[in-house]
């Protein structure tokens, strides 16, 4: 008995000698998949200062909320569209937009103009099949109005079902990898 | 020449074997007495067989028998009874021998005390068991899925390849899994990670409800799940058994081969289970990438070292790749809702593939445990105990650009465990058993990922001290026990905020365990157990630290550093009884008070992310109540014909808040008929069986408690046919059974894919058992 009482000293001690080591720190992963910024560029057709629209969310999902910035359109204008999706937690930043755009089969980007707003958006860009993917669209303006724009980005949608080409998200399917939304103003 | 002297006395040792035997006169007798094991009451008629001269006889109608005129010998005997399960028995005859053979017959009776005839542990443990033969034909369902036949226990599941068992309504951290003897060290906080443990390896798997398990330490807060390995037969033969099982619905097949043989140097066992099937189908639709492999084996070592030393080593390794339904994919809540609004999930194909994609599941689990028992004087023992775990878990999910390879999940645990324990009797009847346990773990994140880690690093150590008392006198038996432990955890944290920074944090829990059981045996065929237990659980890290995106979820889960123990008193009361060995009743109820129960409160708030909003989780804490009842009814008229109904309750409410528990278990009832037909000719225990499960509507939830509302109640068909056939040496047993017959459609509470996709439909399986 006391040859074993000997033996749970022992192992104690190990254990409590282990239990003084640190755990080393951890590697901080290398985010490079994270989308931390969605950058909405409207120049109008005719020439002159572009309009831009920015979601950022530098720390990703947890921290600080992200910081929307709106920016007002003339009112019967037609804008071409440029959507641009950086990884800013990384320096320098990572382009998200070259990966979406080489895997333009499996990503589809949707506009839906609230009713409010007088404004339609169309695709200017299309994949190798000749389906929509939206990095490039031309935006037009209508009267002058207000309401929210919500840009969607989906994952694996089913590009061929009803209305997907014509930019219904309806039937699209597909994960979520960008929902957006910004109060845009026409005036 | 060193070949031959080595084979030389070897050989003539055999020869003296052989003359001896020759030399014999066979005068021998060979009697005893065939008992239930269950009832302890004789059991008549049962049959009686000696392999090797190919005769036998059967018992008389008080269970008796006897074979006269046996040659000395080693003899294989085989015992078998309608009903029960094939005993074999090996036995070197030098003498008239007189056995006394217990059948598992009634086996509603049986808990684990008789099971093992380890007297000492558990003698008032309220507890249910599945022996060998269930869990084989159960084979192609997980460790959960084989626990489901016991009254009070539901399984929890996220599709049809990840499941858990939930016990009197509780599940993960707050129940412990004990895998050989050993706590289970996974990532049991995941509710989409399942026991990593093979259940073809055990020999019975049981569940012990009361509170008498606190010498199982982990942290439950009173349920224990038992996985356990018999001893190896001191045959010196090899025997063993191959399993083949075909599944129809996911075109599966599972192949287990497990040998055993008392050789000189050791007896050893071996276990082998290969597992792979493909997408399951619901009734209208292939539920896409729900296909499964698993590869798993087994290996113990026992041998006696003197007449005063046991040792026993085992080894396991257990693997898997699980597919998760790939409509059960969703980026953010209106991903949710509108998956929730289709009839078919999205991302369904309309033809059956063996193709495993993400979302999926990988994990490896090995084991090693090693254990002395040293037999001191007067009957004192002492046992030492190692366990050692590794787990390698990976979750990969559907991402871009080619990054599916690469887990989004990864996690390295590592889990040494060392136990001693000290048991002595005093005076006639008072067992004492006490034992220290040190436990260490070490959990990793592979930042192979590239996703912030959603459980951070972290070290955990603990100590514990436990002792308890057993007496029995006349017909009661009480047992006391305590349990003290330490335990302290380091979390080595990412922040969330930017620049990401790495931050330390140290806990430390005192933890008491305190319980109590009175048994009270009024006559042979009558039992009452009162069984009450107060104790505490730590936080798991999970709860203090998750920190992310949960797409499981569709939430963003917030952990809190600031959570307390829970603290849980538990009351159980079991009444078992019989009525002329044709009715059997286990009846039980209970009642559990848990304070600072830690659940996941949603927030009202939401929280904006690039994704979209998510609602934010946070882990609160909160008193709980939970109570229920379990009942098994089991009638058998005559030896062929036996009728079973199992019906289970739980409620659980969240006491300070006044709304319900979710994730409760809803009533369900199971109810059996089955008849033995007599034996033809080789083919015995012909056996054909009806079985029903209904499983009634989870009413006790809040609209605002889930996305969307429990789903309605269901009633499932069985149906099973089975035979064995007997040879010389071995035995064939053949079944084929049929679940869900009606092709039901129907969605079960406790799923997660629920929210996406309809169960599986029919499923016919075919098994066959060869045992020699």
């Amino acid at each position: 008995m006391k040859h074993n009482a000997l033996l749970f000293v022992a192992l104690l001690c190990v254990l409590l000698a282990t239990g003084s080591c640190k755990k080393d720190d951890p590697v901080i992963p290398n985010e490079e998949e994270l989308i931390t910024s969605l950058v909405y560029t409207l120049t109008p057709v005719t020439g002159g200062a572009p309009v831009v629209f920015t979601f950022t969310d530098a720390d990703g999902n947890g921290g600080l909320p992200p910081v929307i910035i709106a920016d007002t359109l003339q009112a019967n204008t037609s804008y071409l569209g440029t959507l641009q999706l950086l990884n800013e937690s990384v320096s320098p930043p990572d382009d998200i937009s070259a990966e979406i755009a080489g895997e333009a089969e499996a990503h589809q980007f949707f506009f839906s103009v609230q009713a409010g707003l007088n404004a339609t958006v169309a695709y200017a860009d299309f994949d190798g099949n000749n389906k929509p993917l939206g990095l490039a669209t031309t935006l037009t303006t209508g009267n002058v109005s207000e309401g929210a724009l919500t840009i969607t980005l989906l994952h694996e949608p089913d590009k061929m079902a009803a209305g997907v080409a014509d930019g219904n998200i309806a039937n699209a399917g597909g994960e979520t990898d960008i929902e957006v939304q910004f109060t845009v103003k026409v005036q | 020449m060193h070949r031959l002297t080595s084979i030389l006395p070897l050989t003539l040792l055999l020869l003296l074997c052989y003359t001896a035997t020759k030399g014999q006169t066979c005068t021998y007798t060979i009697s005893g007495e065939l008992k239930d094991r269950g009832s302890n009451t004789p059991l008549p008629y049962a049959t009686v067989y000696i392999q090797e001269t190919q005769s036998g006889t059967v018992a008389d109608s008080l269970g008796q028998f006897t074979i006269p005129g046996v040659c000395a010998g080693d003899y294989h005997l085989k015992f078998s009874h309608i009903g029960c399960d094939t005993e074999n028995y090996f036995l070197q005859l030098t003498a008239d021998t007189i056995l006394v053979v217990f059948m598992a017959h009634h086996t509603e009776l049986l808990n684990e005390t008789i099971i093992h005839g380890k007297r000492e542990d558990n003698v008032t443990s309220v507890s249910n068991t599945i022996g060998r033969r269930d869990i084989v034909t159960q084979s192609s369902k997980s460790l959960a899925g084989v626990l489901e036949n016991i009254a009070g226990v539901s399984v929890l599941k996220n599709g049809s390849g990840i499941s858990k068992p939930v016990v009197h309504g509780l599940y993960g951290n707050r129940i412990a899994i004990l895998n050989n003897g050993i706590a289970q060290a996974g990532q049991q906080w995941g509710n989409d990670h399942a026991p990593e443990i093979d259940p073809f390896a055990a020999d019975h798997i049981s569940v012990v409800k009361g509170a008498a398990a606190l010498a199982y330490g982990a942290n439950a807060l009173g349920s224990v799940v038992l996985v356990e390995m018999d001893n190896i037969q001191s045959d010196p033969h090899l025997h063993g058994e191959i399993n083949y099982l075909f599944q129809l619905n996911g075109l599966g097949s599972v192949l287990n081969a497990r040998c055993e043989k008392a050789a000189k140097w050791a007896s050893w066992r071996m276990s082998a289970t290969l597992n792979a099937r493909g997408d399951l189908k619901s009734p209208h639709y292939y539920l896409t990438n729900t296909g499964k492999r698993e590869a798993n084996v087994s290996a113990q070592l026992e041998k006696k070292i003197g007449e005063k030393i046991n040792t026993k080593l085992y080894y396991s390794l257990f693997t898997t790749e699980t597919g998760i339904l790939r409509g059960s994919h969703i980026g953010n809540l209106t991903d949710l809702e509108n998956a929730i609004n289709r009839s078919i999930p999205f991302f369904t194909r309309n033809s059956f593939s063996y193709g495993i994609e993400a979302p999926r599941q990988t994990v490896q689990h090995h084991l090693l445990k090693a254990e002395v028992n040293r037999l001191l004087k007067e009957g004192n023992t002492l046992q030492f105990i190692y366990g050692g775990q590794l787990n390698n878990r990976k979750e990969f999910d559907v991402r871009r650009s080619g990054r599916e390879n690469i887990p989004a999940l990864s996690l390295l645990q590592q889990s040494h465990y060392a136990e001693g324990i000290y048991k002595t009797i005093f005076g006639t009847n008072l067992l004492l058993k006490s034992g220290i346990q040190f436990n260490y773990t070490d959990n990793s994140n592979n930042p192979e990922t590239g996703v912030l880690p959603l459980i951070p690093d972290y070290r955990a150590y603990s100590a514990a001290w436990f002792v308890i008392l057993q007496k029995e006198f006349k017909k009661l038996s009480y047992e006391f026990g305590a349990r003290y432990s330490l335990r302290q955890l380091n979390a080595v944290t990412i922040s969330t905020t930017l620049p990401r920074k790495i931050e330390r944090f140290y806990h430390l829990f005192h933890n008491y365990t305190l319980s109590g059981a009175v048994k009270y045996l009024p006559a042979a065929n009558h039992k009452i157990t009162l069984d009450a237990g107060y104790m505490l659980r730590p936080p798991e890290v999970n709860e203090l630290y998750s920190a992310g995106l949960h797409q499981g979820v569709s939430g963003i889960e917030e952990g809190n550093r600031n959570l307390q123990e829970e603290k849980s008193v538990k009351i159980l009361l079991a009444d078992d009884f019989s009525v002329n060995n044709k009715l059997f009743v286990q009846a039980l109820t209970y009642y559990q008070f848990i304070r600072n129960f830690i659940y996941l409160q949603p927030l009202q708030e939401y929280r904006l992310t690039i994704r979209g909003a998510f609602p934010l989780f946070v882990y609160r804490q909160t008193d709980a109540t939970l109570w229920g009842a379990d009942l098994m009814v089991t009638y058998k008229p005559t030896d062929r014909l036996k009728f079973q109904l199992k019906y289970a309750i739980v409620r659980g409410r969240n006491a300070a808040q006044h709304i319900p528990l979710v994730n409760m278990p809803a009533d369900n009832l199971f109810a059996s008929a089955m008849y033995a037909f007599p034996d033809v000719g080789r083919s015995k225990n012909n056996t054909i069986s009806f079985n029903g499960r209904y499983v009634w509507k989870q009413t006790r939830l809040l609209p605002e408690q889930d996305f969307l509302p429990p789903p309605n109640s269901y009633f499932l068909l069985g149906a099973t046919a089975g035979t064995q056939l007997g040879f010389k040496e071995s035995e064939l047993h053949l079944t084929l059974s049929a679940e869900n017959i009606l092709n039901t459609v129907y969605r079960d509470y406790l799923n997660r894919q629920r929210y996406f996709a309809n169960e599986p439909g029919i499923a016919i399986e075919l098994k066959a058992g060869y045992i020699f």
